[in-house]
Order: C-alpha cells, then sequence, then structure tokens
C-alpha cells in the first residue's frame, strides 16, 4: 500500500526528514510515535502533499504510484486522507456543501458518478451521530466556532464519508478527553477492514489503548529509529523516549 | 464652470415644467459656484471622476426605447430604461402608487450645507429629466424590481431621481436590478422613507461594464421601522455608492449589507454613512470587498451617534480579500459618540487568502482553482447570511458565484 523509502524533507531550508523508511500493508495499523520536533507533523503534511515540504531525497510510493509526482487533490482522490492535527476553519462554507464537494470531487477525478444527495445526507448523518454530534454541524460553517474536540470528531466524519484507503491521524488524540477519544477510536476502528490502512501519529499511547496497532514505530530526528509491536507503546509510555541514544533524543 | 460641467453641458436636455425649471437653474448655479470634488476631496479621493470628463456625453433622447426584462424571479416590474421610466410601460400594482414627482417635493435643503460630497445630487437636479415617487401602502407579497436597463449603445449622462415612501406598518421589499450596457452615466438619486413600524427590505444588484454609475440614498427610518439593504456589485469601470441612513425616531433599526466582487481595472466605492438620532436605535453594518486584477475597492463606513440617542446599538464590520498585488482596498470605519449607555463597535480587516485552508480543501479532494472559488465565495457570502433564503438569494448567490 504505501513504501516510504529513505525519505528526505527540507521545510524552508531546513532538512527535517533525513531518510526515514517505513512500509504500510493493506489492512494494517502503524502508530509512529517519538518526542516533540522529531518530524511527525512533517511526514503527515509530505504524504499528503503540503507546499513548502520539499523531497529532496528517496521516493514514496502509495498503491504502485509515486505519490510524490501527484497533487494534494490528486493523492486525496486516490484514496489518502489526513486528519489535520489543527483542522482548518472555513468561514461561510457550510459543511455539507463541503463535504459533497469534496466527495463528488473525488468520484469524478475516478470517472465515477456524482453521489446521491439523499444516500450523502444519510451516510452523514449516521457518521454524525455515531461520533454524537448534532445535525446542526451540517449547516455550519466548516470548523468554525467548533470547540477543540468538535473539529477533531468533524475530521473522523470527514474520513468516514470520504473513505479513504489509507488515513493518517496527525494527533487526532491531543486535546480530547477520554469520551472523546473513545469516540475517535471507535470511529477509526469501524472503518478498519482488511484494506484500509492507517497511520496514527500520536504522543501518547492513550490512543493506542483503544485502538490496537499492528506496529509501532519511534521517530527521532527525522528517522523511524525502533519499531515493534504494540508492547514497544506501552514501554515508552513507562521509560519514555529516554532508552533513545543521547543523540537521538536531544530533541 | 469646471470642465467636467462644461462636458454634461454640452448634451441637449429636454424641456420640462417651468417649477423644474426653477430647480434646474439653481443647481446648474450652486454647481458653477462650488464645482466637482477634486482629488484632494477626501470623500472622492478614491473615486476617479477625472474618467467621467473623458467621455462625450449624447444628447438625450426622445424616443422612449425598452429592453426585454426577464428576471430569475417573481417580481412586479418598474423599467427604467436608458435612465428614464416609460410611463406608457407600466402596468398598475396593487398597494403601490407610482407618479411624477412634483417640483415641491424635492427638499433641497438635503444638499445646503453645499458640501462638495453633494456635488452629483445638485447634478442630478441640474439635469434632471424626471423624477418619480414610489408610495407603498400596502404591504407587498412580491418584491417590487425596478429594472434598470441600457442599450449596448447607451452614451448619455442621465439623472433619474425617485422618492420612495413606506407607509405605516407596511412591508415591502425594494429590488434594484442594475444589469447595464453602454458607455454612459447613470447618476441616480433616491430618498427613502420607511414610515412608523413600517420595514423596507432593499436589494441591489449591480453589474454595469462600461456604464459609470454614482447613486446617492438618503434613508429616514421612522420609529419601530426597520430598513435591510443588501447590496451585491459585480463591478463596472465606476460604481460610487453614497448611503445614507438616519434612525430618526425610537426603535428605528438598520442592517446594511455589501459585497463587491472586482476583476480587471472595476472600481467600486462605498461610502455609508449611519445616524442614530434618537435612542435606542439600532444598526449592523457588514460590508466585503474582493479585489483582484487591478481593480479597487474602497469603503468609508461613518457612524454618528448623536447627543440624547442613549442606549443606542451599532456594530460595524468590514473584511476584505486583496487577490493580486496589483489590487487595492481602501477602508475607513469612522465612529462618533455623543450619546449615553451606547455599545458600538467596529472591525476592519485587509488579509489574503490562508495557505492552509487551501491546503485543507485540496487535501480533501478540489482541485486548486475550486478550493480559491470556495474559500472566495464563502467569504462573501457571509454578508447575505442574513438575507432571507429565497430564490432571490439563490439567484444573487449564483451570480457572485459566477463572477468569482
Amino acid at each position: 500500500m504505501l513504501k516510504i523509502n529513505n525519505l528526505h524533507v527540507e521545510v524552508g531550508g531546513k532538512e527535517i526528514l533525513k531518510g526515514l523508511d517505513l512500509q504500510v500493508g493493506p489492512g494494517e495499523v502503524h502508530a509512529i510515535m517519538g518526542p516533540n520536533g522529531s518530524g511527525k507533523s512533517t511526514l503527515g503534511y509530505t504524504l499528503a502533499g503540503r507546499e513548502g515540504y520539499e523531497v529532496s531525497q528517496g521516493s514514496v510510493e502509495f498503491e504502485g504510484e509515486d505519490l510524490i509526482e501527484l497533487e494534494a487533490e490528486e493523492r486525496a482522490a486516490a484514496g489518502l486522507f489526513l486528519a489535520f492535527q489543527y483542522p482548518v476553519e472555513i468561514p461561510g462554507v457550510n459543511n455539507a456543501y463541503f463535504l459533497r464537494a469534496a466527495l463528488n470531487a473525488q468520484r469524478k477525478a475516478r470517472g465515477e458518478d456524482e453521489v446521491d444527495s439523499i444516500d450523502f445526507l444519510r451516510s452523514v448523518r449516521e457518521q454524525l451521530k455515531a461520533l454524537k454530534m448534532d445535525d446542526s454541524l451540517l449547516k455550519r460553517a466548516v470548523n468554525e466556532g467548533f470547540s477543540g474536540g468538535e473539529k477533531k470528531r468533524n475530521e473522523i466524519v470527514q474520513m468516514a464519508v470520504l473513505q479513504p484507503k489509507l488515513a493518517i491521524l496527525d494527533e487526532t488524540d491531543s486535546g480530547l478527553d477520554i469520551d472523546a477519544l473513545k469516540l475517535v477510536a471507535d470511529g477509526v476502528n469501524r472503518l478498519r477492514n482488511e484494506e484500509r490502512s492507517f497511520v496514527v501519529i500520536t504522543h501518547y499511547q492513550r490512543l493506542l489503548e483503544h485502538l490496537v496497532p499492528d506496529y509501532v514505530h519511534v521517530l527521532s530526528h527525522g528517522r523511524i529509529v525502533e519499531s515493534g509491536g504494540r508492547e514497544l507503546a506501552e514501554r515508552l509510555e513507562q521509560e519514555g523516549y529516554g532508552f533513545l541514544a543521547p543523540e537521538e533524543n536531544a530533541a | 464652470m469646471s470642465a467636467l460641467l462644461e462636458k454634461f453641458s454640452q448634451a441637449s436636455l429636454p424641456e420640462i415644467d417651468p417649477a423644474f425649471d426653477l430647480l434646474r437653474r439653481k443647481a446648474q448655479k450652486v454647481l458653477m459656484q462650488h464645482g466637482f470634488p477634486q482629488r484632494k476631496t477626501e470623500a472622492w479621493k478614491y473615486t476617479p471622476i477625472s474618467l467621467l470628463e473623458k467621455r462625450d456625453w449624447a444628447d438625450a433622447e426622445t424616443d422612449r426605447g425598452i429592453a426585454d426584462v426577464h428576471l430569475p424571479f417573481d417580481a412586479h416590474i418598474l423599467q427604467v430604461h436608458n435612465g428614464r421610466v416609460n410611463p406608457d410601460n407600466m402596468a398598475a400594482i396593487d398597494g403601490v402608487e407610482v407618479r411624477r414627482l412634483q417640483a415641491d417635493e424635492i427638499d433641497t435643503s438635503l444638499y445646503v450645507d453645499h458640501d462638495s460630497t453633494d456635488a452629483f445630487a445638485w447634478l442630478n437636479l441640474a439635469r434632471l429629466e424626471q423624477g418619480w415617487k414610489i408610495r407603498i401602502h400596502a404591504s407587498l407579497a412580491q418584491p417590487l424590481a425596478l429594472v434598470f436597463t441600457a442599450d449596448d449603445d447607451f452614451a448619455q449622462a442621465v439623472h433619474p431621481r425617485f422618492i420612495v415612501e413606506v407607509a405605516d406598518g407596511c412591508s415591502a421589499e425594494l429590488i434594484e436590478w442594475q444589469d447595464l450596457n453602454g458607455q454612459g452615466l447613470i447618476n441616480s438619486v433616491m430618498d427613502i422613507s420607511v414610515q412608523a413600524n413600517a420595514s423596507l427590505e432593499h436589494v441591489i444588484y449591480r453589474d454595469c461594464g462600461d456604464t459609470a454609475l454614482i447613486e446617492r440614498s438618503h434613508v429616514q427610518v421612522g420609529q419601530g421601522a426597520s430598513y435591510e439593504v443588501h447590496a451585491l456589485d459585480l463591478g463596472g469601470c465606476l460604481t460610487r455608492q453614497d448611503l445614507k441612513v438616519d434612525l430618526t425616531a425610537a426603535e428605528a433599526a438598520t442592517r446594511t449589507h455589501g459585497v463587491a466582487a472586482l476583476n480587471d481595472r472595476q472600481l467600486v466605492d462605498y461610502h455609508t454613512a449611519i445616524q442614530h438620532q434618537v435612542g435606542p436605535s439600532h444598526s449592523h453594518e457588514d460590508f466585503r470587498i474582493l479585489a483582484d486584477d487591478r481593480s479597487m475597492g474602497t469603503f468609508n463606513g461613518r457612524i454618528h451617534i448623536l447627543q440624547g440617542a442613549d442606549d443606542s446599538h451599532s456594530d460595524m464590520n468590514t473584511a476584505n480579500l486583496l487577490l493580486s498585488e496589483n489590487a487595492r482596498i481602501n477602508t475607513k470605519p469612522e465612529l462618533e459618540i455623543y450619546a449615553e449607555e451606547v455599545t458600538a463597535s467596529h472591525g476592519a480587516t485587509i488579509g489574503q487568502l490562508e495557505e492552509a485552508a487551501r491546503f485543507y480543501l485540496r487535501s480533501r479532494g478540489l482541485n486548486d482553482a475550486d478550493a480559491l472559488a470556495l474559500l472566495k465565495l464563502g467569504f462573501a457570502a457571509a454578508a447575505f447570511d442574513t438575507l432571507e433564503a429565497d430564490p432571490l438569494r439563490d439567484v444573487l448567490i449564483a451570480k457572485l458565484k459566477a463572477a468569482l
């Protein structure tokens, strides 16, 4: 599904990712943990195609295609989704309109028909209900005036409607209370299947109790320095990042 | 005589009722004395009227033509073709009286301070051909649309004048629909009175091309009455709107909104002045300008709360988007308060579209052009949030969308 090989990324002339390797197979959930400034969000933005994140070396293959060559919207249509750490407010554009425009743009790019508007609304309402969000949210401007938790849940609603092949969750757990965290984890778990993969970027092991990963990686100084199963997350929780080599831990 | 006045005077003018002739001569005299605003005149420094000096105005026509009018919503239509209402082309409307204006109904004291900002109101009188009084004396189920049309070769300077009255307790919707061709000038004056407990919803749509438009509206809002305006400007070579709203009695209220979406070398200049004369009275204002290419947009909004207009409330907001390096936006909110216990606020922003928002939309699958259009529409359409959801609102949003 996703093959990242020796990825080097510069932001504003500064190298943030310095030779990152990662492979994600279909249906797998990978957690990426690491201290502040290790390059976690840079990885998310680079994969989603944000301008200013320059790949200076290495390659990223998604479903056999060179991801780096694609525009952000082409990556979305190909099935890649980034849940933002800080979802952006879009004043004046209501959620329902935005979501339908996004879904139809993706479908059009894939040569599919536009979604039926009644089916669309039904599916969005189901997702809202599952995440305990009010229907009135559909008429509100995207993320405008939302609480931090509502913004994060709204990302999960979008993900559920857009049905990506690979979802990257960038610190979706930060700023959530326990109840919201569980709702978000349940939302992700409902979408898990043999085809769909997740890269879950997080600081804490907390989310991983509800959203059990197949693999856990530690990112430090722009490289993956340790990989393992879910027990690695538990070890990090107990020991912190102190066990990393001093050079690796000097964040 | 100023070069501009000379230009206007060169075109012939039809004979008019002698009572109006006196007014014309008086106005001509005032204009000769005080002239037109100069570049250094504060209120006109962003409206380059020198453009009007470059044009040769055609003679007034005697032939009263009409153009086909198709509005995308239901309305009673009153057509103003090449700046004139054709009385043969008027259908009776229940609850509305439309008749010619009498000379003694024109209150020149409104412009008596000879402030140069009123030069075009005087010009309107100096070159007056016809004026109309529209009295709405029953609540209207359908909007009344003043539809301005112009021939492709329209090259006159015309000066229509209207007095609109909404009688006590009546409610109505007035639409000014200006979809203009040609290279003329429409210099109109509209005095509106919304009487006690009446309400008027005023919608102004303008897409003017090379016909210049100078419009001066003076609105008086009575006790418990409300005046609400939504203006949508899709640009023109020169569009100038002066809007003065006087809240003359307790519980008078006004909501003024405007959106200008400009490109090429288009120019729109809004000057609004809301005066709270008596308290408690209420005003809310929201103007938005999106300027692309080499266009220029100006918003100058003044709120004046007079002594004694206690317990009044006023908020004014102007938000603007610069979409190109060569576009210009000038914005100036002014607040003057002489009353007690008022709440008043104002905010003004000029910004650019955020890269983060664009990326967010693109990461969901919208291409860059669609993302940009959606962001611009979202920004602009916020000024129409308060407009009742009806076919007209949909038409305006669709027009806006097509222009962005």
